[in-house]
């Protein structure tokens, strides 16, 4: 093949897969603007769902509860997967080390629906036997926090085993306790994996359906719940103006964080480019 | 024989290690029964190939790894099982360690902080180690901001910045490259020196250890082949070991023939080896007979004497521009290097490819080796 042909190729490829990811969503967001009752036919552009939408407080609620839930899943997620991750990195020898390395991960490849089943059948048992938890809000985030929880340990994991273990050494060295290691060398220097470990079980949870769906209780409804459920009953089109306030918020945020990034690596290039034409000097 | 002036004088000791035996996982012998002291204001070096111990060694004492055998003491103070927080012993990684979240000003002040030093005279001496290693100006800078020499002089700032009463380097100019590597290793003995902190380093660069180090020990598998100064170390190896890893040797294999007080003879395949002094052996012994390169001269002519010369056929030639290595091809097969000043700019031996030439050096130019 010549490079003519690739070229071709390439740009044909890009816009089959254009088409492919984004068609849905462009077709949603048209038909959020849409006047007519029926979601499939289009009569004429007006904001109207979109003022329904601030009527709609069962809709409101219930993307309040997705925001609650998942912010405090990804706090609880991030906050176990450190400690998971820091144990399997840093101490090479402890008894049961590679069951815990290995069961940290499963529920990455297990289907939702037998976590969610299986929590299900234990919080059931749980609450015939000790009166507690009530299914509801506690039992949702528990879920995610344990789907989390799997997510954030891979992510810091990659990033702690990239990181310099002299660097412990050295604090060590300086005079710093174990702990304080772990305060003042490693914890600043997983920032970054922290927040995008945060970020990513944040969307998992705000998205997800299955678990909730086991194990919420009655009043609590998610988003993706309640639209999934008045899309069974038929789709109304507010659940079209919800959706692309979500996209619009969440491309605004992946396009800002990437933007910061590129900028923080242009700059640190630049620095250290610096720093060497200085010393030629 | 010269030794140099500094490892003659009497000092107190400062670190003392007694029979030290690390194992790795119940078998590998890392290190193997080693003791050494090292005195008040020395730099000695560990020197020896990768895996010979000198790294486990240096981590036994900074804390890192517990001896499986053995003391350590420290002025005294057995220090064996202290944990490397609470030694007074600070070390200068080979990749450094900076932490990359600190500026350079942060990185030196980490370990007073530790020690909760006040605020005024953390800002003192965090200055005066700025200023010690000239890095006054880059304060702010984060270590992804700075040259690898200038990276250097941070870690070397931030190690000694404790004030120490034991400095330990590992590969201090493992890091940087050939040229920087050269005038950092002078600038590096000079702060040492200007500070007097007691140094233990561990390279794998014989050069470095030559130019940087007081005492040298030669490791191999575990245990020290031979401590002693540079110029004995190299003039006056122990070993064929140690002949070997220090600088170019070309070894003669022969039989002592004569063996009296004053002088020894060896007789070699390709020469008869006239050594002018004693040894600790019989005759009929057989010995090794350590030449340097450097020591050998090169003629066309046929020396007059009918000991220490030998005559070969040039193979190889290469010119370093300072001097010109030759290889020069013995009649048994036996190919020995010869290292000739380039003193004037004509090449004065006039040597080339295929000649005939003729080896001769004197009867102090060679050490035999026993063992």
């Amino acid at each position: 093949m010549n490079t003519n042909m690739i070229k071709w190729f390439s740009q044909s490829w890009m816009v089959v897969v254009y088409i492919f990811l984004y068609m849905p969503i462009v077709t949603l967001v048209i038909f959020s603007f849409n006047d007519s009752q029926l979601v499939t036919v289009w009569s004429h552009a007006s904001m109207r769902w979109y003022a329904a939408l601030m009527n709609d407080s069962d809709l409101i609620a219930a993307v309040a509860l997705s925001l609650k839930i998942a912010f405090f899943s990804a706090l609880i997620s991030v906050f176990f997967g450190v400690f998971t991750a820091f144990c399997l990195n840093r101490y090479k020898r402890f008894s049961g080390r590679t069951l815990l390395s290995s069961m940290a991960t499963t529920p990455l490849v297990m289907p939702d629906v037998i976590v969610g089943l299986s929590l299900l059948l234990m919080l059931v048992s749980m609450q015939h036997w000790l009166g507690y938890p009530e299914r509801g809000l506690f039992t949702i985030l528990l879920g995610h926090a344990l789907l989390g929880t799997a997510y954030a340990t891979v992510v810091v994991t990659s990033r702690l085993r990239e990181m310099d273990g002299k660097l412990d050494e050295a604090a060590m060295d300086l005079g710093c306790q174990p702990f304080q290691v772990f305060r003042l060398v490693t914890l600043p220097l997983l920032l970054p994996a922290l927040v995008s470990a945060f970020l990513l079980t944040f969307t998992l949870s705000f998205d997800d359906v299955v678990l909730s769906s086991f194990l919420s209780g009655p009043g609590y409804s998610t988003m993706p719940m309640v639209i999934f459920s008045r899309a069974r009953l038929g789709l109304n089109p507010t659940i079209n103006a919800v959706a692309t306030v979500t996209i619009v918020v969440v491309t605004f945020a992946v396009i800002a964080s990437s933007f910061y990034t590129s900028h923080q690596e242009r700059k640190r290039r630049r620095e250290v480019a610096q720093a060497y034409s200085d010393t030629n000097k | 024989m010269a030794i140099a002036p500094k490892a003659n004088i009497v000092r107190e000791d400062l670190l003392r290690v007694e029979g030290v035996t690390k194992i790795f996982d119940g078998v590998v012998k890392a290190v193997d029964n080693v003791s050494l002291t090292v005195a008040i204001g020395e730099i000695f070096a560990l020197l020896g190939g990768s895996g010979c111990g000198k790294s486990t060694l240096l981590r036994m004492l900074a804390g890192f790894e517990a001896p499986s055998k053995g003391k350590i003491f420290l002025a005294g103070e057995d220090i064996t099982n202290l944990p490397p927080y609470q030694r007074p012993i600070n070390m200068m990684f080979q990749s450094y360690a900076l932490f990359p979240h600190l500026t350079v000003w942060e990185n030196i002040a980490f370990g007073l902080r530790r020690d909760h030093m006040p605020k005024e005279q953390i800002v003192e001496r965090v200055e005066s180690m700025l200023s010690l290693v000239q890095l006054t100006k880059y304060a702010k800078r984060k270590p992804h901001q700075l040259s690898g020499g200038q990276q250097q002089r941070v870690a070397l700032a931030r190690s000694l910045a404790k004030r120490p009463k034991l400095l330990l380097l590992d590969e201090p100019l493992g890091a940087l490259d050939k040229k920087l590597r050269e005038t950092t290793q002078l600038e590096l003995v000079n702060i040492i020196e200007e500070v007097g902190v007691t140094c233990v380093l561990v390279t794998h660069d014989q050069e470095e250890a030559m130019t940087m180090a007081s005492r040298i020990a030669v490791m191999s598998e575990g245990y020290f082949l031979q401590v002693g100064s540079p110029d004995e170390i190299y003039e006056m190896p122990n070993s064929r070991q140690v002949a070997d890893f220090i600088g170019n040797v070309n070894i003669f294999d022969g039989v002592v023939e004569e063996d009296e007080s004053d002088h020894v003879t060896v007789r070699c395949n390709d020469c008869l080896h006239y050594v002018g002094h004693g040894i600790s052996g019989n005759s009929g012994m057989s010995v090794g007979v350590a030449l340097r390169p450097e020591k050998i001269l090169l003629t066309k002519e046929k020396p007059t004497g009918e000991y220490n010369w030998c005559e070969g056929e040039v193979t190889e030639i290469a010119y370093f521009g300072a001097y010109t290595t030759y290889h020069l091809k013995l009649n048994s097969g036996k190919v020995i290097k010869a290292q000739e000043l380039n003193n004037t700019r004509d090449l004065s031996c006039g040597l080339t490819w295929g000649d005939r030439a003729f080896a001769q050096w004197s009867d102090l130019a060679m050490v035999v080796l026993t063992q």
